[in-house]
């Protein structure tokens, strides 16, 4: 194809455009990030000055063993949430994305749980999931004494399940357009070759959403790093320790435990350790040479 | 805003500011807003009620109290959360205002007033009502069992096994919120080594928890555990979503241990059985402990304290003083809340259920110890460990060894 690319030769804009975002930005996430990173080193119960105790909170948490534990737990569950998220929300966005009678209203039904704030869902599966009046009581062959969120192996079991119901839809919104994207021509030459529907999939499908599927990914690490509001409704980072992730865990030294130090410090290690693997899921996949999946087109 | 304004005068003679109130904003503040009205009526210094959505109050308390924002009197729990404040000096020992106006301590239960003195000295009023825990139980269960409300551990042991034989849930507990799991922790060590035990220990000495009746406390209570009286799948129930009370008033578990606000749970979600099914009584005594029966444990009240800065202390202490007139006694028994002052006796036909809540006070009244819930008399800084510590000790993570090390590594300032 040599027909000129539309909007060839026009200069890219500058950096005056962003300033307006980049501002903000300075303002409410790196200003604060500062902010916190002082406040790392202080000792601070919300009430004093904050008095500088140099690497108190940091000894503290390397020896903590909820900590550890905590970033463990953290972990498991956004790699659950990946392993049970990405299948499932490219075979949802990719039928989405088709021509099908009746897709339209089934995809509606489909993204009602993106909706619903975490917190209404995590009320509804508590109640669902209540031992003795819920649906483990009905059936007991299936969740014995229902003692799913008192146990470790449950309670991250539901936190997971919970995750991947909530957030799917989005994921499945994000490969729907990417679907949409994929030019048919490639599906025609395929058909031409005698390509079966699955072939074509696995063949056309699949590798041109491979910048979809980052996209994709890197949200769901995210957003599996931060988890917090499922947690602090449905177990509360129990029983005992066993789900007290890292947000979580960051949330209750510094407002439930008056500590913002020690608090601050776990902030920290969460957004070094989330950039960290988002840069390793975008160095990893050549995402960063940016490779468009039109090439050669 | 007006309180910047009206109080930058100064307290000169005559001075007409005002006093901003922080409570914790609930379906009580009924009540505050009446005493308000009377209040300001007659003074020239008048009183603003701030009001704070009850999840949010205790951070909101926090972030502005050492701020030029914060209120002049507060709302809180006594015992350890105020504790932090008075360590920043940002509160008024209250000994002044009782040496001019020594009702101000007599008028009320003194095991009560005493949960708001720390290092010896009061810091708060008891406001609203009394929260003592009780044993619960499900009548027509007991009854259907040929069982009677245990007075002594042994029973309540006895009554358990025989419950269970029947498939029953001997006792209703909401593990997943987990502190109703720590009530049975604070009537153990209260029966097996009285009050004094964790009085010791919250002040700073941590041999108190290795001690042998700390260890027998817990053997007791682990007999219990064992004894399968608590069923299995406890940690995923839990009492703020109704599932642990449901389970008492549908009958499928005998009994459960809750703060006196229980009988308002229940009458809200099964009237029915609250009306005529519903039992309570003390705590079990336990055979050769050393804490008396009569002994108490829970929410002692809440308290209103004053700030080291306010500008009219005199007019906080005047509305201190409403505190046990008896407008507010009244009115406090009429929204089913227990004041616990020494003219309530006067009043308590009136209350919404007059024999509950004449068995309560005078439980109060008699009590020679209430011990203030553990979670409330430690530091706010302590409370996670605590719930986590009795949660796995409970469902078998930890053993007494592990409960007493983490209870010995609590902050305790």
């Amino acid at each position: 194809m040599t027909a000129k690319q539309p909007g060839a030769g026009v200069t890219r804009p500058g950096f005056g455009w962003a300033a307006p975002a980049a501002v903000f930005f300075l303002l409410f996430a790196i200003v604060p990030l500062l902010l916190v990173a002082v406040l790392s080193f202080t000792s601070w119960n919300g009430i004093n000055e904050p008095k500088f105790n140099g690497l108190d909170n940091w000894t503290g948490l390397l020896h903590d063993p909820v900590m550890i534990e905590s970033i463990g737990t953290t972990l498991l569950l956004t790699a659950l949430g990946v392993a049970a998220q990405t299948p499932v929300s490219i075979l949802l966005g990719v039928w989405a994305a088709g021509r099908q009678r009746n897709r339209a209203v089934l995809s509606a039904i489909y993204f009602v749980p993106l909706l619903l704030s975490a917190t209404a869902v995590s009320v509804v599966w508590r109640a669902v999931l209540d031992p003795n009046f819920g649906v483990p009581s009905q059936l007991t062959w299936l969740f014995g004494d229902g003692n799913l969120l008192g146990t470790r192996s449950g309670a991250i079991g539901v936190l997971a399940f919970v995750g991947v119901w909530q957030f799917t839809p989005l994921h499945a919104l994000i490969y729907q357009g990417g679907a949409r994207a994929i030019p048919q021509v490639l599906y025609q030459a395929a058909a031409i070759d005698g390509a079966g529907r699955v072939r074509q999939f696995i063949h056309i499908t699949l590798p041109q959403l491979r910048n979809t599927v980052i996209t994709s990914t890197v949200l769901m690490v995210v957003g599996g790093l931060t988890t917090f509001d499922t947690v602090l409704i449905l177990t509360q980072g129990g029983p005992g320790t066993d789900t007290t992730v890292s947000a979580y865990y960051m949330y209750q030294k510094a407002f439930k435990g008056f500590d913002f130090g020690a608090g601050s410090a776990i902030a920290l290690v969460l957004v070094v350790v989330a950039t960290l693997i988002s840069l390793a899921v975008v160095r990893f996949t050549g995402y960063d040479r940016m490779r468009s999946t039109t090439e050669g087109l | 805003m007006t309180a910047a304004c009206g109080s930058s005068g100064g307290a000169s003679g005559g001075d007409s500011g005002t006093i901003h109130v922080l409570v914790y904003g609930d379906a009580a503040n009924k009540v505050e807003k009446q005493l308000v009205e009377t209040f300001n009526k007659t003074s020239p210094v008048k009183v603003v009620l701030d009001t704070v959505p009850g999840a949010d109050y205790q951070q909101k308390l926090q972030t502005v109290i050492n701020t030029p924002q914060a209120p002049d009197v507060f709302f809180n729990w006594g015992g350890g959360s105020i504790q932090p404040f008075v360590k920043a000096d940002l509160l008024l020992p209250l000994d002044g205002f009782i040496a001019k106006e020594p009702g101000l301590k007599d008028n009320f239960l003194p095991s009560v007033f005493n949960s708001a003195v720390v290092d010896g000295k009061p810091y708060g009023v008891p406001m609203r009502g009394t929260q003592p825990v009780l044993l619960f139980h499900n009548k027509k269960v007991l009854a259907d069992a040929g069982l009677t409300a245990p007075k002594t551990w042994d029973e309540l042991v006895t009554d358990a096994k025989a419950l269970k034989a029947k498939g029953i849930t001997p006792i209703a507990l909401g593990g997943g919120d987990k502190w109703p799991t720590l009530m049975w922790f604070e009537y153990l060590y209260d029966r097996v080594a009285g009050p004094g035990l964790f009085q010791q220990a919250l002040n700073g000495d941590k041999a108190a928890w290795a001690s042998e009746d700390s260890r027998k406390a817990l053997a007791t209570l682990k007999e219990l555990i064992d004894a399968g009286a608590f069923g299995t799948n406890f940690d995923s129930v839990k009492f703020t979503d109704g599932g642990a009370p449901a389970l008492v008033a549908k009958g499928k578990a005998a009994f459960e241990l809750m703060g006196s606000w229980y009988y308002s749970t229940q009458q809200d979600a099964n009237p029915d059985f609250a009306k005529s099914g519903l039992g309570y009584t003390g705590f079990p005594s336990v055979s050769g402990g050393k804490g008396d029966q009569a002994d108490v444990v829970g929410n002692t009240n809440n308290f209103y304290s004053v700030l080291k800065k306010t500008k009219h202390p005199e007019a906080a202490a005047a509305f201190l003083k409403l505190m046990y007139s008896d407008e507010f006694v009244q009115a406090q028994l009429a929204i089913g809340n227990l004041p616990t002052t020494t003219n309530t006796v006067n009043f308590l036909d009136t209350a919404a259920s007059p024999a509950y809540s004449k068995y309560q006070y005078d439980l109060v009244k008699a009590a020679p110890s209430f011990q203030l819930s553990w979670d409330q008399a430690y530091p706010p800084s302590a409370m996670t460990s605590i719930h986590t510590a009795v949660q796995q000790f409970f469902n078998g993570k930890t053993d007494a060894d592990g409960f007493i090390k983490a209870m010995q590594a609590l902050p305790t300032s």
